[in-house]
């Protein structure tokens, strides 16, 4: 490993340690280490800016191309959401579940090959276009994510009465629920647009079929889709729409776990 | 021997009733004249007033501690002209005054431990002495270290946290689940006084009430009496289809909240979340209904459980804080002490230095062939030999401040180099503040930069906090 790839892992360890630092806030209530946890955060999030201005000055910056990339953006963004969120409202705890997900996209940022030249045929428009819109809304997906866990973990405790620590640091249960449903309901266009620009652009390529990476992506779809729907038509809220949500990331999830193996495996 | 030392007499919610402790009460107007009847009777330098709903003390710093003890509590007599208030009064002297002083400022006097208001209480009662021109240096300091003691006691150890109060403890939960009552609705079955005050807490946070009781009348006046609207108990489940938080405290035998009814209201409120709060014994709503989706049911044991679950968190907090109290005060006292030994230890380094100096100047001036660097080399060897001869008394004597040894190595110090004997006072304590500046102290024989700082300084001491390694 070079130490160029080295240097390409260490938003990924400050993301890491900010999760330990994190998960001692929700557990023990140790704002110290919760501190330190955001400050680790903040590291992680400037060694990737710098990363990415080296990358767009000495090597090649090939537009929003790669995985790489796309991964890279996907934890800055993420991160860059819960530092002004937190820094507005008292969510510092959630900093438990929304660090661990910096650290898996930067860690497979770091793993994957950044130099992957497009062939003239994938050169397009439509590829930046597709990928930020699912950046985008991976992003707002993540962050309701996030506050789904939360909010299951906040209700098993309300109901079965064990109102200690965690319970303790972790917001209300509405405050979750309609955050959670705005970011849902944010994500979703962007996602639906990802969906048909990715599409539209891989019949272009290959006009064979969808591989099975669209077909989780669609998938995802559904689920945020249903999610959606019964929350506006039925009213579903609170328990079964948070655990829709973490259903619906984690298809998305999948999606871009394939990308990290594909292109890990192919460089 | 006299001695200057901190004094408290006092009664408390622990030792008098409610009716003496009205009857001693002081309030702001009357202190600052009381203040001053006590510095000119009860043999007080400096005094303060604390007097609360729970409590009515005297602190104080005398040089004559027994006397004023004995005024003090003639005093109390007095103003509550009877002499058995003589069995409420406690009194404590000396490193007692301080940690008594630390303890009620850090809520550990307090009768429920941890709340808040003592604190401001005692902030209060420092600003009215100090106006009336009562507080000197060490009170000052003493009370200004309370603080500071409470503060750390506040953050380090949960003494304050979790409330204990079953309708506060509905509250939170309430707020757990609807992050704010602003706006959201309350509604109160039966019109027990329990659920009453629950329901009253809850529309203090903004929440809108409505009562329903078997009785309407009884409903009307509940509902008059917290602000709310009064319904028949036959409108139990359109109301439950509005309302966010339940309390049910009626006094029915059945269960008045069922499975069945609560399916309807379910499915009519959209799986919008409902918290029930079941304070009546026996029980109003039916254990099964909790188990519905975003139905959160807590019933009286469930709420004391928590209540005794923050008490006994309280309790266990209560212990780390008296740790941190006994440290505080060993430290306040051990300032105390080298204050007291300031003026020796001056002395005893002016003298060395002075013997030094003349030496020097006599032997430079019989060397008139040495260039200026080599005086200047002999003048710092000379401060060295001070220095390092003085090393080792200084480090005993301030180790020893606050023993009665220290008093013994004192005297034997002042016997042995000849000094001149101390006003009874400290000269930090006629002064105005003494600098706390850790930089700015000479006492410390260690410091390379000593020699040249003049000694007739102010002995100048590191804040209390800084030493907590070194004591």
């Amino acid at each position: 490993m070079s130490t160029e790839h080295l240097l390409f892992l260490s938003p990924a360890l400050f993301y890491a340690l900010a999760s330990l630092g994190f998960a001692a806030l929700l557990a023990r209530g140790d704002e110290t280490l919760g501190r330190r946890a955001k400050l680790a955060l903040g590291l992680g999030f400037a060694a990737q800016i710098l990363l990415l201005v080296y990358r767009a000055f000495v090597s090649h910056f090939d537009s929003l191309g790669g995985i790489h990339q796309t991964l890279s953006i996907a934890s800055l963004l993420l991160v860059l959401a819960f530092l002004s969120a937190s820094a507005r409202y008292p969510l510092s705890a959630l900093g438990a579940f929304v660090a661990p997900l910096a650290f898996f996209f930067a860690l497979g940022a770091g793993l994957t090959p950044e130099g992957t030249t497009l062939s003239p045929r994938m050169r397009s428009l439509l590829l930046p276009v597709h990928i930020g819109l699912n950046l985008l809304g991976v992003v707002a997906f993540a962050l309701a994510f996030a506050l789904s866990l939360a909010y299951v973990l906040q209700e098993r405790q309300l109901r079965r009465k064990q109102l200690g620590g965690i319970f303790k640091r972790l917001p209300p249960l509405d405050v979750l629920d309609s955050l959670g449903l705005r970011l849902v309901a944010a994500g979703f266009p962007l996602l639906t647009l990802g969906i048909v620009t990715g599409t539209i652009f891989a019949l272009r390529i290959d006009p064979q079929g969808l591989s099975p990476g669209q077909g989780f992506a669609i998938l995802a779809w559904v689920v945020f889709a249903g999610v959606l729907l019964l929350r506006f038509a039925a009213g579903w809220r609170g328990r079964r729409a948070a655990i829709g949500t973490i259903l619906g990331f984690l298809c998305a999830l999948v999606v871009l776990l394939g990308y990290v193996l594909r292109a890990g495996g192919g460089g | 021997m006299k001695s200057t030392s901190f004094v408290v007499v006092g009664l408390s919610h622990h030792t008098a009733p409610i009716e003496l402790r009205e009857r001693l009460a002081l309030p702001a107007d009357q202190a600052a004249r009381e203040l001053e009847t006590l510095r000119e009777r009860c043999h007080l330098d400096e005094a303060l007033v604390v007097s609360t709903c729970n409590r009515v003390e005297v602190y104080g710093v005398s040089s004559a501690p027994t006397e004023a003890l004995t005024r003090l509590r003639e005093r109390f007599i007095e103003r509550a002209a009877s002499p058995n208030v003589q069995q409420s009064l406690y009194e404590r002297w000396g490193s007692e005054a301080i940690r008594h002083t630390f303890r009620v400022a850090a809520s550990l006097d307090s009768m429920v431990v941890g709340e808040p208001q003592i604190l401001g209480q005692v902030k209060e009662a420092l600003s009215l002495a100090t106006m009336a021109g009562s507080v000197g240096t060490l009170l000052g300091r003493c009370f200004e270290q309370a603080f500071s003691v409470a503060k750390r006691v506040r953050g380090e150890t949960a003494i304050a946290a979790g409330t204990v109060s079953v309708s506060s403890i509905a509250c939170e939960l309430a707020e757990k689940i609807f992050s704010s009552l602003e706006g959201r609705s309350v509604l109160l079955i039966g019109a027990g006084k329990m659920g009453e005050n629950a329901a009253k807490r809850l529309a203090r946070s903004g929440a809108r009430l409505v009562v329903v009781n078997r009785s309407p009348a009884r409903a009307a006046e509940v509902a008059r009496a917290c602000g709310g609207e009064a319904r028949g108990i036959e409108q139990l489940s359109t109301e439950l289809l509005h309302a966010d938080v339940a309390i049910s405290s009626t006094n029915s035998d059945r269960f008045i909240v069922t499975p069945e009814i609560m399916h309807e209201v379910i499915r009519g409120r959209k799986r919008r979340p409902i918290f029930l709060i079941d304070i009546a014994v026996p029980r109003d709503v039916d254990p099964r209904v909790g188990s519905m989706e975003n139905v959160f049911l807590y019933d009286v044991d469930d709420l004391e459980k928590v209540a005794h679950e923050n008490l006994a968190a309280r309790r266990r907090a209560a212990g780390e804080a008296e740790t941190i109290v006994e440290r505080e005060t060993a430290a306040f006292e051990h300032w105390l002490g080298t204050l007291a030994m300031t003026p020796t230890l001056v002395a005893l380094r002016e003298r060395f230095r002075s013997v030094v100096h003349d030496e020097v100047e006599r032997t430079l001036g019989r060397l008139q062939h040495l260039d200026p660097k080599e005086r200047d080399a002999l003048k710092a060897m000379a401060e060295s030999i001070v220095n390092k001869l003085l090393h080792r008394p200084l480090t005993e004597l301030k180790n020893h401040a606050q023993h009665t040894q220290g008093t013994q190595l004192i005297e034997a110090a002042r016997r042995l180099f000849d000094l001149p004997n101390p006003s009874a006072l400290p000269p930090a304590m006629t002064q105005e503040t003494p600098s706390l500046s850790p930089s700015a102290s000479p006492l410390n024989p260690g410091e390379s930069k000593i020699h040249s700082r003049p000694f007739d300084e102010a002995p100048a001491l590191a804040p209390l906090g800084e030493r907590k390694g070194k004591v």
